[in-house]
């Protein structure tokens, strides 16, 4: 539980500055920040999906997956955020900007971040892509198939990953070719 | 501002329902069409923002202030469009009714196309923002970014990705995008709403 809370603090630190955690601060940027509403949504659903195994909370589930599929419902028609349970995102996820986000069925590293119309993995039944820790994906980029993206690489906006990308790469078009190696990507990571 | 509201409301109608000419479906359009009424209420925005550099805090800006502040967000979670209130748009300007359009350029001028999923914006970690000229026709699914200038007639063909300037009269394709073509006339593509154009009849000379 305490590592859930860690969780999803780092989520919240990618919209809040570190100076700045108050309260009142916090609860703004969850109003105003339509990416951390969603992420908050989908981390709530992974905990009702572990606490499966815990039979002491079992009376509470009925109202925790009600609450869940409201949420998830406006999450989804509203901000039309998609983040599916079968994706298994680590810490400190950023949704740039609502509209047209399909995160599914694949596994994301701790501190990515990504933009709008971002499709990451979409088909439920194969094997989902495997993206590392502090991956920029822009708006519009798509990743999927079963691919292995490294640590720290940089998806250009509108790129389409179609094979395995090395760490701290650069990748650019459609389809994507890595363009740079080495890059620096801490510079637009918001917060990181 | 109303005269605006007119030439939007005549653009649209148009390309929506060319038969229909007449004041009534002028009119009606204001009811069917979300990207009229997201045009709309962002030169309200705009509006108010001149408004309030300019004399400050009054009676008529608090109101409006109150009014944007109703309607924005309901607006944005019902058209799907994001589009910046510091934005200056040309009277005239069409924006996709199938809405998911996020848009931050500093100026879009008067009639220009903007076709649905369209992104318009800043490179990260750059504020320099894109320059949309006039009569550009610009196709669904295209990211435009970075500190650049779209030149007046220009057209951006569908599902291109521009960090590059386009010239004026040009035609920019691709992912990444490049020049394809250098003067095309776009008056046919911007008369209808006709969007799945084949990127392979403007093949380069």
């Amino acid at each position: 539980m305490s590592r859930y809370w860690d969780v999803v603090r780092a989520d919240i630190r990618r919209c809040v500055n570190e100076k700045e955690t108050s309260v009142r601060r916090v609860l703004a940027t969850v109003c105003n920040q339509m990416g951390l509403q969603a992420i908050l949504v989908y981390r709530f659903g992974r905990l009702l999906r572990a606490a499966r195994r815990q039979v002491v909370v079992w009376p509470l589930l009925p109202l925790g997956w009600l609450l869940y599929g409201l949420a998830v419902l406006w999450v989804r028609r509203g901000y039309s955020i998609r983040i599916a349970l079968s994706a298994d995102i680590g810490a400190g996820f950023w949704v740039g900007h609502f509209g047209g986000v399909e995160v599914v069925n694949c596994r994301l590293g701790e501190r990515c971040s990504v933009g709008q119309q971002t499709k990451v993995g979409r088909a439920e039944d194969t094997e989902g892509p495997q993206v590392g820790d502090g991956a920029w994906i822009g708006a519009h980029a798509r990743i999927f198939g079963h691919v292995r993206v490294g640590n720290g690489v940089t998806i250009a906006p509108g790129a389409r990953v179609t094979r395995n990308v090395p760490d701290r790469a650069l990748v650019v078009g459609d389809p994507g070719r890595v363009v740079f190696r080495g890059y620096d990507n801490s510079q637009i990571l918001p917060h990181a | 501002m109303w005269s605006e509201f007119a030439a939007d409301a005549r653009l649209y109608s148009a390309l929506r329902w060319p038969t229909r000419d007449s004041a009534l479906w002028r009119a009606l359009i204001w009811l069917r069409s979300g990207g009229l009424r997201v045009l709309a209420l962002q030169r309200v925005s705009h509006r108010y923002l001149q408004r309030r550099s300019q004399r400050g805090w009054t009676a008529g800006t608090i109101l409006m202030r109150f009014l944007i502040g109703l309607t924005h967000r309901p607006m944005m979670i019902l058209s799907k469009c994001d589009v910046d209130d510091s934005i200056y748009i040309g009277p005239g300007v069409y924006l996709s009714d199938l809405g998911f359009l996020i848009l931050g350029p500093v100026r879009i001028g008067s009639g220009t196309l903007i076709h649905e999923r369209v992104t318009i914006g800043v490179r990260a970690g750059d504020p320099g923002k894109p320059v949309i000229g006039a009569n550009v026709w610009i196709g669904p699914d295209c990211v435009i970014y970075g500190n650049l200038a779209i030149g007046d007639g220009a057209t951006v063909l569908p599902g291109s990705v521009v960090s590059i300037s386009v010239p004026a009269g040009a035609v920019a394709g691709g992912n990444p995008a490049t020049i394809v073509r250098r003067e095309f006339d776009n008056a046919l593509l911007r008369g209808s709403l006709a969007r799945n154009i084949d990127p392979r009849s403007f093949a380069p000379r």
